[in-house]
């Protein structure tokens, strides 16, 4: 299904690899400096590597946030999932007494269910994502602020805990292998099953789909589940690399997610996009916000250039269309 | 009667609370807490009808929180320069319409999606504003505090022209051929466009009004105390827009009455007192909140197909 805009080299996930690139480089040659024959600064491997330490869990959000924007949907309840499944994994450990591996698995069903209700509440009842989400935003962030009465702080975890969080796995901090393996599963799923692509098809015309004889309300039902069992791993991650479990875990995150996810090329009203783009959206913003840092810009800057991207990245795919829809094509 | 179910099933819900604490708890009806705890939710309500506004004309604006921190700081910056409060309002009041004007050209103009473009001016302004202030409180001058009112008399005045204000909101969108307008173009944009109506114009000046109900909030809440928090407003506009659309505002445009969007405020604000006074731990507000969204939308859900 070619589009006459996305047929043209001007593709939105080639521009912003540009932007990607252009920006690494300039923070590379500005950001770093080298004394006595030691590196310091951005172009450190481990400046690298805490960029992709701390782009994990907003990496994992945004990822699974894809399939859901492609199906015309949004997902504003992922951050607070991600909360409720660090205090349930904090909660299954220390008060249960689970071996961690458990209390994970238990976090991550956790989310399931939650991103179950969202997709109850969406496909069955038919009501807007928008506001359902906006409900289980503050349901689940409230559920976790009831389990801990707004001050538990789940802390001691153990050393195999952390290793997920502080430590590496073959060169690579070890979350950085999840977000890998989640993203390649995504892309998968996304871009080479007809499952994933039903996810567009659903986005581009939803009664369409309907009558091609997709099962649309099961497909939506997918995409947001996946995305509450993912918010939930991602919170046992985030307490692994904080080692500690708080409430407040994940706030906000919704929001950085979507921006990533739209400024990766995935329309907001659904239909097209793509996994790649959003892998490169959470790589020039997490970027951004890790030069900036190194070239001792305040790090305020990253939020307003972040900003300003996303509504040039929107300006420009909304001339692109007009202009494709100028030449008839 | 039955046109207003919608928003005498909020009411209903709002009186039945106040009638268990009624019971149980007596002592929840007093005027000084009462009137303080109301007070500090001006600033929510004013915010939350230019929400309203903006979700009937089928847009939304997650930017207000930060519009609303912007604004504050502006009339925290003017009042401490000993500017009159008159002037700091009008200063406060075009910020935020400058604000919503931007927004409004996006949308409007560029015809991008409201909630990305809002997305990302929310982010640009919070950003902007920590990039600024640093974080930094903003001392108000004795005389400006509640307009240099004692107390009591000061929350009175805010909750009678927070009251005007939306007896006016409401009078205008309903007997006003511009509000009519806003309903007209949330309903059918196309349609409306072909009865004559600018679905751009209609856009553009509902954000506009958002901006300029955000910077009358921002003063409302910076008169409440002597420091200005340049962090207020974080997490407003999906307070603002929970309150919409408990009330009866539906997201698909085109429904929804402003005195509706008050009793879904009470109704989410008396949550979290009534918690208190009944003894039940105070942790629960915000997942009690969310189940009463959801019940909202449910409600709403389930509407259309039993008429």
């Amino acid at each position: 299904m070619k589009t006459g805009w996305k047929s043209l080299p001007l593709r939105h996930e080639t521009l912003l690899l540009l932007v990607l690139v252009a920006e690494w480089l300039i923070f590379y040659f500005t950001g770093t400096t080298v004394k006595r024959g030691h590196t310091f600064g951005f172009g450190t491997f481990d400046s690298q590597f805490d960029i992709l330490r701390h782009s994990a869990e907003i990496g994992l959000l945004a990822l699974v946030m894809t399939p859901v924007v492609l199906t015309g949907g949004i997902d504003l309840s992922v951050g607070s999932t991600l909360g409720l499944g660090a205090i349930v994994f904090g909660l299954l450990w220390q008060s249960v007494g689970l071996p961690p591996w458990l209390a994970a698995i238990g976090a991550i069903g956790l989310g399931g269910l939650a991103g179950g209700l969202n997709a109850t509440l969406i496909t069955r009842l038919r009501l807007p994502p928008l506001i359902v989400t906006l409900g289980t935003f503050s349901l689940y962030r409230g559920l976790a602020e009831a389990i801990t009465q707004g001050s538990i702080t789940y802390t001691g975890f153990p050393a195999s805990v952390l290793a997920l969080g502080q430590g590496r796995l073959l060169a690579l901090p070890t979350q950085v292998w999840v977000l890998v393996l989640v993203a390649v599963g995504a892309w998968l799923l996304v871009h080479r099953t007809t499952l994933g692509r039903s996810f567009r098809a659903i986005g581009l015309a939803p009664e369409g789909a309907r009558y091609a004889g997709l099962p649309v309300e099961r497909r939506v039902a997918l995409a947001y589940i996946l995305a509450g069992l993912i918010a939930g791993l991602a919170g046992v991650i985030y307490t692994a690399r904080l080692g500690q479990a708080r409430a407040d875990a994940g706030t906000g995150y919704e929001l950085a997610a979507i921006t990533a996810v739209v400024l990766g090329g995935t329309s907001i009203f659904g239909g097209t996009g793509s996994i790649h783009g959003t892998l490169l959206g959470v790589a020039a913003i997490a970027v951004l916000n890790n030069g900036l840092i190194h070239t001792g810009i305040p790090r305020e800057w990253a939020g307003i250039l972040t900003g300003a991207l996303l509504l040039i990245a929107l300006t420009a795919s909304a001339a692109a269309k007009a202009l494709a829809k100028r030449r008839g094509m | 009667m039955k046109r207003y179910a919608r928003e005498l099933s909020v009411l209903g819900a709002l009186v039945l609370i106040l009638a268990v604490l009624a019971v149980a708890a007596p002592s929840f009806f007093q005027l000084d807490p009462l009137r303080s705890h109301f007070t500090r939710e001006v600033p929510t309500l004013l915010v939350a009808c230019g929400a309203a506004l903006v979700i009937i004309c089928r847009q939304i604006d997650i930017s207000v929180g930060s519009q609303f921190g912007v604004c504050g700081v502006v009339t925290g910056l003017l009042a401490g320069a000993h500017v009159p409060l008159p002037l700091c309002a009008l200063a406060s009041i075009a910020a935020g319409a400058a604000m919503g004007a931007i927004n409004g050209a996006l949308v409007a103009g560029l015809r991008l999606p409201s909630i990305v473009v809002t997305l990302a001016t929310m982010v640009i302004w919070r950003e902007g504003l920590r990039l600024a202030q640093q974080g930094q409180f903003i001392n108000l001058p004795a005389d400006a505090v509640w307009f240099g009112l004692p107390l009591a008399t000061g929350q009175t005045v805010e909750l009678v022209a927070a009251l005007g204000i939306l007896a006016a909101l409401t009078w205008a969108s309903t007997r006003l051929t511009a509000g009519r307008y806003i309903y007209a173009v949330g309903s059918d944009a196309e349609a409306a466009r072909l009865a004559g109506i600018s679905p751009t114009r209609v856009t553009f000046g509902v954000f506009v009004l958002m901006g300029a109900l955000a910077g009358l909030a921002a003063l409302a809440n910076a008169v409440q105390s002597p420091q200005v928090d340049p962090k207020s407003g974080t997490g407003l506009e999906l307070k603002a827009i929970a309150a919409a659309v408990v009330g009866g505002v539906a997201v698909t445009g085109g429904r929804g009455r402003l005195w509706g969007v008050l009793c879904g405020l009470l109704l989410l604000v008396t949550i979290n007192p009534a918690l208190t006074y009944l003894h039940v731990a105070a942790y629960w507000e915000k997942a009690i909140q969310g189940a009463i969204i959801l019940l909202a939308v449910v409600a709403d859900g389930w509407r259309p197909r039993s008429a």
